[in-house]
Formats: structure tokens, C-alpha cells, sequence
């Protein structure tokens, strides 16, 4: 079963490859949120009852409503343009997405460790690459906050292979790590907003001493 | 054998359904399901007119296109009895004969000499070349799985079991749906409706086409529809007795005729240059259908 959720994982990845709107890829985070609850649910099920739970609620509460709620209000608050704009166009971003796909498949195949779960190596790491790729190759600051959360689930993916072995504080350690860069990144960003009136990754070349 | 009249027999409703789903969903009471069949029909009565600037190859195209078609449903085998034609890697022959007919219709459309319907011709062929790896992935992804190269085979050893195929199976209906809407242009990524010359797709190239040639195009694209539908159906029957496996086949039909109403109601035509990555998408969804292989031949680990 969690086979089946990780390849409706990297299905959203294609999908938001190909969003338009920021809302999009706010939804799509949400929807990953809640196939992270489902892979954990079904992966980690052996685990011990409290920190099951501990990280179920950190995948939903965290994952799946605060941090794309919080993005929400940064992109009303600062009155983001609600188009994505890409630098590169969207056909070229799925090609891109794909082929970091079918890599990731490839270098799994050379690993020989009969302990490593394939399945969940290769949405991890092409996760990882895709949220690269999304901070490379879009101008707003916000979508590359969207983009290091991407990173952050394939993180967490990766994670899950070694599970339930994995200690509590690991995950608190995750959690705080976004949180806090969340916050920080949403802090300055409305600072951004105050000084700048078109958040624009471009513009910050303009910058001199 | 069976397949070809159960075909033969659902073209007669499949697109009169999707224009009734789509007259009911927007609350008109809309034309009768077999209107498609009789316009048609009634094109067949009709005799051609050729302009003076096109040459022979425009006055074959629509015949081969037919011809086409129908040898391509010649291939498509139902439940446990193969189509008329059954060898091993028929469905690259399958594919490639649906490449044939949509080459000449491409042809003629440039033969015209119109420059609207060149311009739907090369976007007819940038489509056509998107799908191609979608549907090769796809049906090479089954080949590997079952280990037969024949449609017959391949759907006959088809069997779903555990989570995983399920997958599979949904994965590929996906893929072949959108397949089959993308080659018949509806709506997503064509709209049959639209009048105008910048948008479309498959109508501009048939401008110039009247009567019978018209008649023979239309009915092939609806024979297409109904070909894909019938793929996916064998997704499904598997081994089923035919007493069973007909009514499936129909229903089937019909509810696939209900979804791409209900879609074509719902969703706006694309924006033209979003249509590649729409479709390229088929191709990498084909590619994770591949992946998902690899991983029960446990190939993989």
C-alpha cells in the first residue's frame, strides 16, 4: 500500500511542475502532507505508539495545514501576484522533472545495499533534485520557500526507509529546523514586502554596495 | 471477430452519449444519442467537391485514413478471443497504422495549399509525436510484465492481484483515456465545437473535406474513440465468459463515453501552448507505470 501512495507522490511532483499558480502548488503541498500521513501510517506501523503519533500529527498538523495556512496569509498579506513565473517554461520544467526521475531511478540501481528500500530511495531523492530545481528555476522568494518544503519532504521520505529505528528527536529536530526557517523566511519576507513592493528574485541583483 | 461488431455497435451511440451527458449537464435537453450516427449518415448520401489546386493525394487520404482505422480494430482482441489479426508486437503495427492514416491526413491538409490547415497539420504532428512514447512506454511496460508481445496475450495473462496492480490498472486507463481524447481531439486539448480557424486542431484539417470524404473522417475519428475504449475494457474483462464480458464491454463504453462528457462540461480548451506539456505528461505517467514494472519483476531491488 505505501508503494502506491509513494507513486502518487511523485505524481504530484509532475503536477506541480506544471502548475500555473502559486495557490497550485499550495494545494499540492497539501495533498503531499496527507500522503506522508498515509506512507507513515503504513510503513511505520511496528513503531512505539507514542512517537507514532507524535509524527502522524507533526505530517498532518505540520505538513498538511500550518505551514501552507501560514503561506497563504504571507502571499494575502503581501499582495503576491498569483502567477507562478517560471524563468523556464513549464514544458521544459516536466521534461527537466522526468528525466530527474528516471536518474534517480538509475542511480538507485547502483546501489547494492540489500538493506535500503529502492521504492522509497527514489521518490526521496528525486523529491530532493525537484525542490533543487524549483528554487533554481523560479523568481518569486515565495515559491522557494515552496521549494526547500519540497526538499524538506523528500527529507523526510528519505527518513521513513530507515524508520523504525529512527529516534524521536530526529523528527523534533526536523520540525523545529522548518519551523523555524518557515517563520524566519516569513518574517523577512514580509520586510521584503514593506521595503520592495515587487518581490522579485531579479530585482536583488539590482542591489549595490 | 466479436470485437469488431461489438465496436462497430457502440460507435452507433459513444459520441451521441458524450453530447447528451454534456446537453444534460448544462441543462438543455439536447439531440438524440444516435444524431451523430445520422449526420453522418447523412454526409455518406452526399457527393465531394475538390478544389482545383488539390491533387490525387488529397482525394485518397480520407479512405486510407478510414482504412486505417479499421484495420486497426482488426488487431484489438476481446476477452479471451483475439482480434482478426493477432501476431507477436501487433501493437506496434497498431500504432504505426494509426500513424499512417494521421500521415496522409496531414499530407492532404498541406496539399490544399490553405494556410490554416497547414498550420493544423503541424500542430496535428507535434501532438501525434508527444503521444507516441506514451503509448509505446505503456504497452512495452505490459509486454515486460507479462512477457508476451501480442494484445491477445498480453491481455489474456493480465491479471490484477495486490495493491500495486491495481495501480497499474488505474495508472493506465489514465494514460489511455487521455490518449484517446488527445488523438480524437476533444476537449482538453481541442475543442470539436470551436469555429475558429486559429484554434483548432484536427477540424482545421478538414476544412476543405466535404461530403463523403467528411463522412468517412468523422465516422473514423468516432470508430478511434471507441477503439481506445475497447483497450481499456480489456484492461478489465480479462478471462470473463462472453455473456459476461459483452454487457462489461458496454457498460464500459458507456460510462467512459459519461466521463469524457463530464469533462469536456467541466474543463476550458488549453491554452495552445500549454497542450504539449499536458500531454507530455502521458509520457512520464507511462514512465512511473514502467517504474511500478520493474518493481513487482522485482527487477528493481
Amino acid at each position: 500500500m505505501s508503494e502506491v501512495l509513494l507513486i502518487t507522490f511523485i505524481i504530484s511532483l509532475l503536477l506541480m511542475s506544471t502548475a500555473n499558480r502559486i495557490s497550485t502548488y499550495l494545494n499540492i503541498l497539501v495533498f503531499q502532507g496527507f500522503i506522508l500521513f498515509g506512507i507513515t501510517l503504513f510503513s511505520l506501523s511496528e513503531m512505539n505508539t507514542v512517537n507514532l503519533i507524535l509524527i502522524l500529527m507533526e505530517t498532518i498538523i505540520f505538513k498538511a495545514i500550518a505551514v501552507p495556512v501560514f503561506l497563504r496569509t504571507i502571499i494575502r498579506r503581501n499582495h503576491i501576484n498569483r502567477e507562478a513565473e517560471p524563468s523556464v517554461s513549464n514544458f521544459v520544467s516536466l521534461i527537466i522533472i522526468t528525466f530527474i526521475i528516471v536518474v534517480s531511478m538509475m542511480l538507485s540501481t547502483q546501489i547494492k545495499n540489500p538493506s535500503l528500500n529502492k521504492t522509497v530511495f527514489v521518490v526521496s531523492l528525486s523529491n530532493i533534485f525537484t525542490g533543487l530545481y524549483f528554487i533554481v528555476s523560479r523568481k518569486k522568494i515565495i515559491t522557494h520557500v515552496i521549494g526547500y518544503l519540497i526538499i524538506e519532504n523528500g527529507v523526510f521520505i528519505l527518513s521513513l526507509a530507515v524508520g523504525n529505528e529512527m529516534p524521536m528527536m530526529v523528527n523534533l529536530g526536523i520540525m523545529l529546523d522548518i519551523f523555524a526557517s518557515v517563520l524566519i523566511l516569513g518574517i523577512f519576507f514580509n520586510k521584503i514586502g514593506d521595503v520592495l513592493n515587487d518581490p522579485d528574485v531579479s530585482q536583488l541583483q539590482n542591489l549595490k554596495d | 471477430m466479436i470485437s469488431i461488431i461489438i465496436i462497430f455497435t457502440a460507435s452507433l451511440f459513444f459520441l451521441g452519449i458524450v453530447n447528451k451527458t454534456r446537453s444534460l449537464v448544462s441543462g438543455r435537453k439536447g439531440p438524440g444519442i444516435f444524431q451523430p450516427v445520422k449526420d453522418i449518415l447523412r454526409l455518406f448520401g452526399k457527393g465531394s467537391v475538390y478544389s482545383s489546386t488539390s491533387s490525387y493525394i488529397f482525394r485518397i487520404a480520407p479512405s486510407i485514413y478510414f482504412a486505417s482505422v479499421v484495420i486497426a480494430i482488426f488487431m484489438v482482441p476481446h476477452g479471451n478471443v483475439p482480434g482478426i489479426i493477432s501476431f507477436n508486437g501487433d501493437f506496434i503495427m497498431f500504432a504505426y497504422l494509426l500513424g499512417l492514416g494521421k500521415f496522409l491526413m496531414i499530407v492532404a491538409a498541406l496539399d490544399t495549399g490553405s494556410s490554416f490547415e497547414g498550420m493544423g497539420a503541424s500542430r496535428e504532428a507535434l501532438f501525434s509525436m508527444l503521444i507516441e512514447p506514451a503509448f509505446f512506454i505503456l504497452m512495452g511496460s505490459f509486454a515486460l510484465f507479462t512477457g508476451y508481445t501480442s494484445f491477445y496475450s498480453i491481455f489474456n495473462t493480465l491479471h490484477f492481484g495486490n495493491h500495486i496492480s491495481y495501480l497499474i490498472g488505474g495508472l493506465s486507463t489514465f494514460v489511455l483515456l487521455l490518449i484517446a481524447m488527445t488523438e480524437t481531439s476533444r476537449m482538453p486539448v481541442d475543442d470539436p465545437k470551436t469555429h475558429l480557424e486559429l484554434t483548432m486542431i484536427h477540424e482545421v484539417m478538414i476544412l476543405d473535406n466535404s461530403g463523403i470524404d467528411l463522412a468517412m473522417i468523422m465516422y473514423a475519428t468516432l470508430l478511434k474513440m471507441v477503439m481506445y475504449g475497447s483497450l481499456i475494457t480489456n484492461f478489465f474483462i480479462g478471462g470473463l465468459p462472453l455473456f459476461m464480458s459483452i454487457p462489461m464491454f458496454f457498460m464500459i463504453q458507456g460510462s467512459l463515453a459519461i466521463c469524457i462528457g463530464l469533462i469536456e462540461s467541466f474543463m476550458a480548451r488549453f491554452r495552445m501552448n500549454h497542450n504539449p506539456q499536458y500531454i507530455l505528461m502521458l509520457t512520464s505517467v507511462s514512465l512511473l507505470v514502467f517504474f511500478v514494472v520493474l518493481l513487482i519483476l522485482t527487477k528493481f531491488n
